[in-house]
């Protein structure tokens, strides 16, 4: 039967006895209930990942030795620990991971972030994102391949060659191989990042460029239109001053022709008038 | 799947390996705790042992993300190399030297 809930303090006095290497059987299955708890909230995370297309290796139960020696190694309570449950997701390269990281953030509105790229612990790279379902934390490890290789080979190494040198310790040979190649994964991805950095603003650039150029094609042809309509203005207005000189010349015509046509009627009357007085002398 | 894992630290080696269905997560857990506690039983040898469960899509999805599980260091360091080698990293060409002592 899984608890559904736990003290903090019975959680951490079970810590304290793996800590101590004194815990019994009970304890072992108290642990397992704890992490099963963990359940629903880790089915929440793995779900999430898997509908944006993800595919993470979920961790549904972390070893109890793992707890303990993180336990010994740190100054952290058993409640504390955010990596009960958790997941690993390796990606191809650093531009991935910080695009994966930010939609994580969105997809997990409050989760905290340790980003052990720019400050690696004993040269482990790599950026943990901590969603919190219903008060459980479930800890999404994004690593890229090549964080990935290193962190492999420092566990191995740890595994078969020494336990302390995935915490700095071991041979220094071997620790300062280790440390160096961290380095150069870390100038390598520094790189990495820059020149997609450098891509995307010359990609930014080129892009601005062709709406430069798009705008000055539309400036051109709008220039052309206005041109055009310029010039089909100017054609109205000289259509118009054409025709308005027509008009006036019409006008004048016409007073000219009233003009005549009384100088005509005048003409007239004085000769009917003439005719008239010709004709009373005939008779 | 789900994929249960008792892996010997010391050794660097699987010691056991079991695979289950989705539907059968209660009894991967079971199966987990089983393991764990018969660990336990048998005194201080349990502490060297990771027993994990981990759920894939497949066998090499897991191995990809949890390698150092599978391979062993020579393995990891002829991997690193050609990984290194093809990403432009600078490598040590006697990393190796030591590995499997």
């Amino acid at each position: 039967m899984i608890k559904d809930a736990f003290s903090r303090t019975q959680i951490d006095r079970l810590g304290d006895r793996l800590k101590g290497g004194s815990h019994t059987e009970s304890d072992l299955r108290l642990l397992d209930d704890y992490r099963r708890s963990f359940g629903e909230a880790y089915e929440t995370v793995v779900r999430t990942l898997r509908q944006r297309g993800e595919v993470p290796t979920g961790r549904l139960a972390k070893s109890t030795v793992s707890i303990a020696e993180k336990l010994r190694r740190e100054s952290i309570r058993l409640s504390q620990m955010q990596d009960i449950a958790g997941c690993r997701i390796v990606v191809g390269n650093v531009v991935e991971q910080e695009q994966l990281v930010a939609s994580l953030k969105a997809d997990f509105p409050g989760a905290s972030l340790i980003d052990r790229r720019d400050h690696p612990s004993h040269g482990y790279r790599a950026v943990h994102v901590i969603a919190e379902i219903s008060g459980k934390p479930v800890e999404i490890q994004v690593r890229t391949s090549l964080q990935h290789m290193w962190a492999n080979l420092s566990e191995k190494s740890s595994d078969v060659l020494d336990p302390t040198i995935k915490y700095g310790g071991g041979p220094d040979e071997w620790r300062n191989r280790l440390g160096k190649l961290s380095e150069s994964v870390a100038a390598y991805e520094k790189f990495e990042k820059t020149h997609a950095e450098a891509v995307a603003s010359n990609e930014v650039i080129e892009k601005s460029h062709s709406k430069a150029v798009s705008s000055h094609e539309v400036f051109e042809k709008a220039t052309a239109e206005l041109l055009e309509h310029h010039l089909h203005e100017h054609e109205v207005e000289e259509i118009r001053g054409k025709l308005e000189d027509s008009r006036l010349r019409i006008e004048g015509l016409s007073k000219d022709l009233v003009a005549l046509w009384n100088v005509n009627a005048d003409l007239l009357t004085k000769a009917l008038s003439w005719l008239e007085k010709r004709k009373g002398e005939k008779q | 799947m789900i994929f249960l894992i008792e892996y010997n630290r010391g050794k660097g080696k699987i010691v056991t390996f079991r695979d289950f269905d989705d539907s059968q997560r209660r009894e991967a857990e079971d199966s987990r705790l089983g393991i764990e506690l018969d660990l336990n039983r048998k005194g201080r040898k349990g502490i060297d042992h990771e027993v994990v469960l981990l759920e894939a899509a497949s066998r090499d999805a897991l191995l990809r993300t949890h390698g150092r599980y599978f391979k062993d260091l020579d393995d990891l360091l002829k991997s690193a190399s050609q990984q290194g080698d093809g990403a432009g990293v600078s490598r040590e060409p006697e990393f190796g030297a030591e590995a499997g002592r």
